[in-house]
């Protein structure tokens, strides 16, 4: 535990199988409110399927999961969401040709009173400027639609979304895939001011070492479905990181 | 602010629904001058009846398409359902309570076809082509291939479609409320965001199935609704009557004025344009004596170069090719 941070998710010894495919064999972490976690390994070490676990995608076959201290149980997506949880994932799940504000709003609409439960077009409005505005992210109009923005734009309103529903814990499925610079620098800098408000405790899975030391407080490495290396952000390197996943793949080479 | 007007302008003469508005009112400048006879009380009666019927028929079939789904079968369903009417008020059902129950019984063939194609995953071209046949097959057995003549007090045939103008007066109304159901529900909204993207739509926790299954049912019986007024409307009730061709009207109508063949995009407003301007088009042409096999070539040619600028004014407006 990191003194006074209070913790947000703890995963023990999560074990998944698929077949006779080993895909996580005895993983722990855990994460503090206002905390970024950074899952790093190759494709197919298994980070993939310690995102659905958390997020009630797949059940383990072993081990326990722990939300504020408590152990839970997701039997599904919506088990995981009531208990905070919420995912970007990379297919980002918006709709191209629907408005910024109502891709923020899809299946929570706002409705006027009344039986006929009209959409309340300007109050989806209004708050969905609001709840871009509060993480500092800019649009020109919030009745753009989503297909003419640019992926960095994309990936902050699906952010935005996730955490316009009151997510504790927000897990992000390779936030900068395939971003240029300017556009990484735009969610890295909303990753950098969510942190801030110190409610929320993030969980980020990628792939570049060094863009993951910048944004996040603590890194682990899987490998092979296990945690093979834990470390602070600024007590680790790029350098080191390489080098362990070199010695690997060395040892299996020679294996 | 005054950039802003011309922006505002320039998006607006973009849209699909505009250029059609454009053409149609070019179509009825022409007809006009050609023809002193287009622009007479008697002939716009006559318009509004081109009109009316594939409107009714778009506004279920842009439903469908915005969804990714079409209904091949609507027209056999129009023919079906006069015939059901006529049925049930043989056994001593009171007219009215005929045309409920005969509105019932489309409903529950759009029920059908939807849960064929959901449930049994067949792609609903090819459910809606099995329907375009079977419904065909039982209109001719249930009518022994006789046409009949409509029962019913004169209150409700005026109603029903025998006054000049109730056919587009109900067609206007559909239109209304379906556009509210479009634009401003949460039917509507599910609706697009299904076409647009199916898998974002079920991250999201949207009710894909019910709501696919859902405008089946409504397209088809808005289906029947339409096959009863054109009954009123001629007095008549023909087991051949509607068919493919009022079902192409409709889905023509629809992708004129802007709904995507593809999903995800699409207006009622689209529809209710495009079917006027297919039906200036009937009306002017046949005004003007053309001949039935010209007439064909035209119609054709028309449908084609408006859904060719429609694709390419998509792509100016700036949503890139859909």
């Amino acid at each position: 535990m990191s003194g006074a941070k209070t913790e947000a998710i703890r995963a023990e010894k999560l074990v998944k199988s698929f077949g006779n495919v080993t895909a996580l064999n005895g993983v722990s972490m855990a994460v503090s409110r206002g905390e970024t976690l950074g899952i790093l390994g190759d494709n197919g070490a298994g980070k993939s399927t310690l995102i659905k676990i958390l997020t009630g995608y797949h059940q383990p076959d072993a081990g326990q999961i722990f939300v504020d201290g408590e152990p839970v149980r997701f039997g599904s997506v919506d088990d995981a969401r009531a208990h905070g949880i919420e995912c970007v994932y990379q297919d980002l799940a918006l709709v191209n040709g629907l408005s910024i504000y109502h891709n923020m709003f899809l299946k929570r609409e706002l409705l006027w009173g009344g039986p006929l439960r009209l959409l309340n077009h300007r109050a989806m409005r209004r708050r969905a400027m609001e709840a871009l505005a509060e993480i500092g992210v800019a649009v020109s109009s919030v009745d753009l639609e989503v297909g003419a923005l640019s992926g960095g734009q994309r990936q902050a309103i699906a952010v935005a979304r996730a955490v316009s529903t009151d997510a504790r814990i927000l897990l992000l499925d390779e936030p900068l895939a395939a971003m240029g610079a300017r556009e990484a620098r735009l969610i890295i800098d909303l990753i950098d001011r969510l942190k801030a408000r110190g409610d929320i405790a993030i969980v980020m899975i990628a792939h570049n070492y060094a863009q993951t030391l910048e944004i996040c407080d603590r890194v682990i490495l899987i490998q092979h479905g296990e945690v093979t290396f834990e470390s602070p952000a600024g007590a680790t390197s790029a350098e080191e990181l390489l080098d362990i996943v070199r010695r690997e793949y060395r040892a299996a080479r020679a294996g | 602010m005054g950039s802003g007007v011309v922006r505002r302008a320039y998006d607006l003469l973009l849209r699909p629904e505009a250029s059609v508005i454009v053409v149609s009112v070019a179509l009825v400048v022409y007809f006009d001058i050609a023809n002193s006879n287009f622009l007479t009380t008697a002939n716009l009666q006559t318009v509004s009846q081109f009109v009316a019927a594939p409107v009714i028929i778009a506004c279920g079939e842009i439903m469908l398409l915005i969804c990714r789904e079409i209904d091949l079968s609507v027209g056999q369903v129009f023919a079906l359902a006069p015939f059901l009417m006529e049925n049930v008020n043989d056994l001593g059902v009171p007219e009215p309570l005929a045309i409920v129950a005969a509105l019932a019984v489309c409903a529950l063939i759009g029920l059908v076809i939807g849960l064929i194609t959901i449930g049994l995953r067949v792609p609903s071209f090819i459910t809606t082509l099995g329907m375009l046949f079977l419904i065909t097959g039982l209109t001719l057995t249930i009518s022994r291939g006789y046409p009949a003549n409509t029962a019913g007090g004169p209150t409700l045939t005026d109603i029903m479609g025998a006054w000049s103008y109730s056919e587009i007066v109900w067609a206007l109304a559909i239109v209304a409320v379906m556009h509210i159901v479009l634009r401003h529900t949460r039917w509507g909204l599910h609706t697009i965001a299904i076409g647009g993207n199916i898998v974002a739509a079920g991250e999201a926790g949207i009710a894909i199935n019910r709501i696919k299954i859902g405008n089946f049912v409504l397209t088809s019986t808005l289906g029947g609704l339409t096959g009863l007024l054109e009954a009123f409307r001629v007095g008549s009730i023909d087991p051949l009557a509607g068919g493919s061709n009022i079902m192409f009207l409709g889905v023509a109508s629809g992708v004129i004025g802007g709904t995507a063949i593809a999903g995800g995009a699409g207006t009622i407003i689209g529809g209710l344009v495009g079917g006027i301007m297919l039906g200036v088009m009937q009306d002017g042409f046949t005004l003007q004596g053309i001949n039935a096999f010209t007439f064909d070539i035209i119609i054709g040619a028309a449908i084609l170069i408006a859904m060719i600028a429609n694709i390419h004014l998509a792509r100016m407006r700036g949503g890139g090719p859909r």
